[in-house]
């Protein structure tokens, strides 16, 4: 058998690659997580505000889910990193501009607020499949309307989505890719420069492919903890 | 005191209550029944304020609720309410269920909600099961639970909607039990429900609602042994 590429897999130990493979996945963590965070408690606070009685905050909130997940990712990240600091005016964006490591943090920011949108959505579901009979059983005992929200559906809510949380909290670390596009130096990009600079770009690319997988699965068993955890008796993790 | 002064609701264009007028006193226990559509668990939601109505009034000891400048949840910690599918909190256990009201609009503290949880529990008969979750309670035991709910707010009055109607049968008299001893204790209380047994043994009134309105009012005897009218001798057939 021959192939006319010449492979060669020690690359991906070789000093400086396999460090820098290294570093490009401790950004992703990074990213990933503090993303996840602003994605999680601003996307219930989203989800929340779609279903209060409350109509200008049910409308801001629609607005912002119907905005965040109706635009491309891609997109996104381009205008906050390009657009994005002109928002504050010249002189201000100009200073916004020259933070250190901007990019890192921009692409946090986006990839919250995208992935917040979908969170709302999942509440917004989680919500809806509690039935009214059970609001009112909160309310007829003289709760208050954040009370009910905060003491039983949010909690209730929550553990009944946690399967497509999992998915999201998933997508978050693979969408943290598309941060390369604005230079940040996260896994894939790191595959990128390998390839730049040994041409051992086939290596390279299948070493952050298994990392990805590695780091996917462990995010899959965690959040599987975290379900057995929080499972309402009854229901999500029958046996 | 309740006075439902000449109540009327509409679901859109579709009129579910019409003309109601009834007065229910301290201590009085009084039983609606009546078809599945007529009214009877639309009109106990209009009375804790959990849906409102167009035109007449409520007063609930003398304050209106369609008041504006009436604090519907603190008119609610009066009013307790049983639900017929119990709507316990699933991922909450029984002393969980019973405290948490308490705690967060009474603000009792935790060991004083305890303590008053567990005494309800006993008076409803199943202490033994404070610490299991709602999915692995009987339909009955939930019930008597959703009860030690209201109960823990120490309501004024307590309102029931078909208590019993998604139990199974042997389990219905643990629930009524409890509802006749509430009642004999002197408990406002506002049932909508068929058991004969209990209205016989408790109710000082019985309604009798079809399409939203009130059709025959009487006792236990007057009602359930000799109904005016054709509509009322009718159901009275289908359900004995």
């Amino acid at each position: 058998m021959g192939f006319a590429y010449d492979f060669d897999w020690g690359v991906l130990w070789r000093q400086p690659y396999g460090i820098w493979l290294l570093q490009g996945l401790w950004l992703t963590i990074k990213i990933g997580f503090v993303a996840w965070i602003v994605a999680f408690f601003l996307g219930v606070l989203v989800g929340t505000l779609r279903v209060t009685p409350w109509r200008w905050l049910r409308f801001i909130s629609t607005a912002y889910t119907e905005i965040f997940r109706n635009i491309p990712f891609l997109v996104q990240l381009f205008f906050w990193y390009y657009a994005g600091p002109m928002i504050f005016g010249e002189s201000l964006g100009r200073q916004i501009n020259q933070i250190v490591g901007l990019n890192f943090y921009v692409a946090i920011l986006a990839l919250g607020l995208y992935t917040a949108s979908r969170v709302a959505e999942h509440m917004r579901a989680g919500f809806a499949s509690i039935s009214r009979d059970q609001y009112q059983a909160v309310l007829s005992t003289g709760m208050t309307q954040y009370q009910m929200y905060r003491y039983v559906i949010i909690p209730y809510a929550l553990r009944i989505i946690i399967p497509p949380l999992t998915t999201e909290f998933l997508t978050i670390f693979k969408n943290s890719s598309v941060a390369m596009t604005i230079g940040v130096a996260e896994l894939t990009f790191m595959s990128y420069r390998i390839d730049a600079e040994t041409f051992h770009g086939l290596e390279a690319t299948t070493g952050a492919m298994v990392i990805y997988l590695i780091l996917g699965l462990t995010v899959v068993r965690a959040m599987g903890i975290i379900e057995a955890r929080f499972k309402i008796p009854g229901m999500i993790g029958r046996e | 005191m309740i006075e439902i002064k000449n109540v009327n609701k509409w679901f859109g264009e579709f009129q579910v209550l019409t003309d109601i007028n009834e007065t229910i006193e301290r201590g009085q226990t009084v039983v609606i029944c009546g078809p599945s559509g007529s009214g009877k668990s639309t009109l106990l939601r209009c009375i804790n304020g959990l849906e409102p109505y167009q035109k007449g009034q409520i007063l609930v000891d003398g304050v209106s609720l369609s008041d504006p400048k009436t604090n519907l949840y603190k008119l609610r910690e009066n009013i307790g309410m049983v639900f017929q599918r119990f709507e316990l909190y699933p991922h909450m256990t029984a002393l969980q269920n019973i405290t948490l009201a308490p705690m967060k609009v009474r603000k009792l503290s935790k060991d004083k909600a305890r303590k008053k949880a567990m005494e309800l529990l006993q008076r409803v008969g199943i202490p033994d099961k404070a610490d299991s979750y709602p999915a692995n309670l009987s339909g009955g035991q939930q019930q008597r639970v959703a009860i030690a709910r209201s109960l823990a707010m120490e309501p004024k009055y307590m309102m029931f909607d078909e208590p019993t109607s998604a139990l199974d049968p042997e389990m219905i008299k643990e629930v009524l039990d409890v509802m006749i001893d509430l009642a004999k204790e002197g408990m406002t209380m506002l049932c909508v429900t068929h058991e004969m047994g209990f209205a016989r043994e408790v109710a000082d009134e019985i309604i009798f609602m079809d399409f939203g309105k009130i059709v025959e009012r009487g006792t236990y005897e007057g009602f359930f042994k000799n109904p005016k009218s054709e509509r009322a001798k009718e159901f009275l057939k289908q359900i004995l």
